[in-house]
């Protein structure tokens, strides 16, 4: 199967730290250590972790715009370091945010512009920059300066410019930064669609974990530049936050009403609060109690008035790991 | 075809960027005829009769001439080292680690870079300079049958300077430097005013280092003296020498600067 795969990949930047004016001492700084991750056609893969992880670094060494410094990152067979030029015919890359474009440039002249640096000429190249700027919305502003495109959509002329070449695979480096909800959620469906129709292999990272739970079938866990957890979203979720969330807001409870739920549900933490004429209930339990509280209500003659389950989330679970690093 | 190609994309990339606002128009015909028109005036006080201490280097009669072609070859030099300036542009705009993204050959585009800049920068003063000859009644004063092979050689020599400063500026982002270094000086070493001959021994070492000191030697014998390919063949040989050597560390430093980025990523630090 094609793909791309990255072997124990590492890369250690040298950096100069000035100790005075006349010296200054070089240090050995590990962005990523030891990575292995794949990426097949057809796959979104998520790559996750605080800031300074090392998803940059890793999206660069796969986009041949660094070397590793340890490891081996082949692309469809092709080493990304030995082969590099091959290897950028079959990549691009599209990072959030407002540079990467030549603002005094309309959105045709950029896409043409580098369409040429993939060797694209003629008609081939025109009807490719008309079909991506159809596909990204940006018809009927093609030929206006890229300094008057709102910030949504430069995004959008980004993902343009990443598909001039049609990749066959693609990283996205935080794509929907600072975007809008409908803009993002846009970007989001495109996404869906390049690698569920057209099949290509996408990397994204992205600080919106439900984005990133929305889209991806695989996530990679990166701390401090080590992998510390892959596995798809769900079973992510599922082996590090073990706590499910209910809020309920029922008629007043007595003292003995509130004391049979605490009986009828033991093994939860739960917490009452009076709210005037109603309690609320926070329940914290480790399996799904919405059937057992529910039982124990009725049997109580306690009226419902609102329940709220919370299912853990990929930002719980991101959360947890985080605490656990920080604490 | 595939270099007419980034050729064309670069002149057509630097036009659309550079060419925004019509005051560029005064950098590229008024500012270059104000230095020539200083240069001419700041003569005109001194003794310029045959008893000048110019007069053993250079034929006095011919100062506006040789003030209009040194400015002329300067113009086509200094374009190139504000072209190679605006790297730092690209570098923060994001665009130079987009190029280098693409699996476009890097030398082709540092030249084609330099290339399609220099076609926009000079053709402004280069019109001005031919309707000056007509004007002031000097046409008759230059050899028009040698002007299309100076202007190549002109043009060559300044592209293979642009491409070698679009090199030097990817290695760092404090570059401006050679900004400092190729304004003034390289008006005054490279012979642009004053005939090199006229120098100390110590100007003249420096004026060696400019390449356009070369250029308009040459470009001065053909244009203004007459002098055949024959006559010029040592120039001429000199001149190719320069060349060569810049290309070959064009080459070797443009390798050095992509994977001096790919150890540390430094192409997008600005």
């Amino acid at each position: 199967m094609v793909m791309i795969e990255a072997m124990n990949l590492g890369k250690v930047y040298t950096v100069k730290k000035k100790i005075n004016f006349f010296r200054s001492e070089k240090q050995k700084v590990s962005a990523v250590k030891g990575l292995n991750l794949t990426i097949g056609e057809g796959e979104i893969v998520g790559l996750l972790g605080l800031n300074g992880a090392g998803k940059t670094t890793t999206i660069k060494m796969l986009s041949t715009l660094l070397n590793p410094s340890s490891g081996k990152i082949t692309i469809d067979g092709l080493d990304a370091v030995k082969d590099a030029i091959k290897v950028k015919r079959l990549v691009n890359m599209i990072a959030g945010g407002e540079r990467m474009l030549y603002w005094r440039l309309t959105g045709t002249q950029n896409l043409r512009y580098f369409g040429k640096l993939y060797g694209l000429s003629g008609g081939e190249l025109e009807e490719r920059i008309h079909d991506l700027l159809e596909e990204v919305g940006l018809t009927e502003a093609s030929h206006t300066p890229v300094e008057l495109y709102s910030k949504g959509m430069k995004q959008r002329l980004q993902i343009a410019r990443g598909l001039i070449n049609d990749p066959k695979y693609l990283f996205l480096d935080e794509p929907t930064l600072g975007l809008d909800a409908p803009v993002a959620k846009q970007l989001r469906e495109m996404v869906k669609r390049l690698a569920k129709e057209q099949g290509k292999g996408i990397l994204l990272t992205s600080h919106y974990l439900e984005e990133v739970e929305e889209l991806c079938d695989r996530v990679y866990i990166i701390e401090k530049g080590s992998l510390i957890l892959h596995d798809t979203p769900e079973n992510i979720t599922a082996s590090v936050v073990k706590n499910y969330h209910i809020k309920i807001e029922s008629s007043a409870l007595s003292t003995f009403q509130q004391n049979r739920i605490k009986q009828g549900l033991s093994g939860c933490s739960i917490e009452f609060s009076e709210l005037g004429d109603s309690t609320e209930m926070h329940i914290i339990a480790p399996f799904d109690p919405t059937a057992l509280i529910i039982n124990v209500c009725m049997k109580e003659s306690i009226a419902i008035q609102k329940l709220e389950l919370k299912r853990p989330r990929l930002e719980d679970a991101i959360l947890t790991l985080a605490k656990g690093k920080l604490a | 075809m595939r270099l007419l190609s980034i050729l064309v994309a670069e002149t057509v990339k630097s036009h659309q960027h550079n060419f925004h606002n019509k005051l560029i128009y005064f950098s590229l015909l008024i500012w270059p005829a104000l230095l020539f028109v200083t240069a001419y005036y700041s003569f005109k006080p001194f003794n310029l009769s045959d008893s000048s201490p110019l007069f053993a280097y250079m034929d006095v009669d011919q100062i506006p001439m040789f003030l209009l072609t040194g400015y002329l070859g300067y113009i086509f030099f200094w374009s190139l080292v504000q072209s190679a300036w605006g790297m730092s542009y690209e570098r923060q705009a994001g665009t130079l680690e987009l190029i280098f993204l693409t699996p476009v050959s890097r030398i082709v585009v540092m030249f084609s870079r330099a290339a399609g800049n220099l076609l926009e920068a000079v053709w402004l003063f280069t019109g001005f300079t031919l309707i000056v000859l007509v004007v002031t009644g000097n046409a008759g004063d230059i050899h028009w049958w040698n002007v299309p092979l100076g202007l190549l050689i002109l043009s060559v020599s300044a592209i293979v300077w642009g491409g070698f400063l679009n090199i030097v500026f990817l290695f760092s982002r404090d570059a401006g430097i050679l900004f400092t270094i190729f304004e003034e000086p390289m008006q005054f070493f490279s012979g642009v005013r004053i005939p090199v001959l006229a120098f100390p021994v110590w100007g003249k070492m420096i004026a060696l280092i400019f390449p356009l000191t070369y250029v308009l030697e040459i470009f001065r014998d053909l244009v203004l003296n007459g002098k055949g390919l024959v006559e010029l063949a040592e120039p001429f040989i000199v001149l190719f020498g320069v060349l060569a050597f810049l290309t070959i560390v064009s080459i070797f430093l443009l390798k050095k600067a992509e994977t001096h980025a790919k150890e540390t990523g430094n192409m997008v630090l600005f």
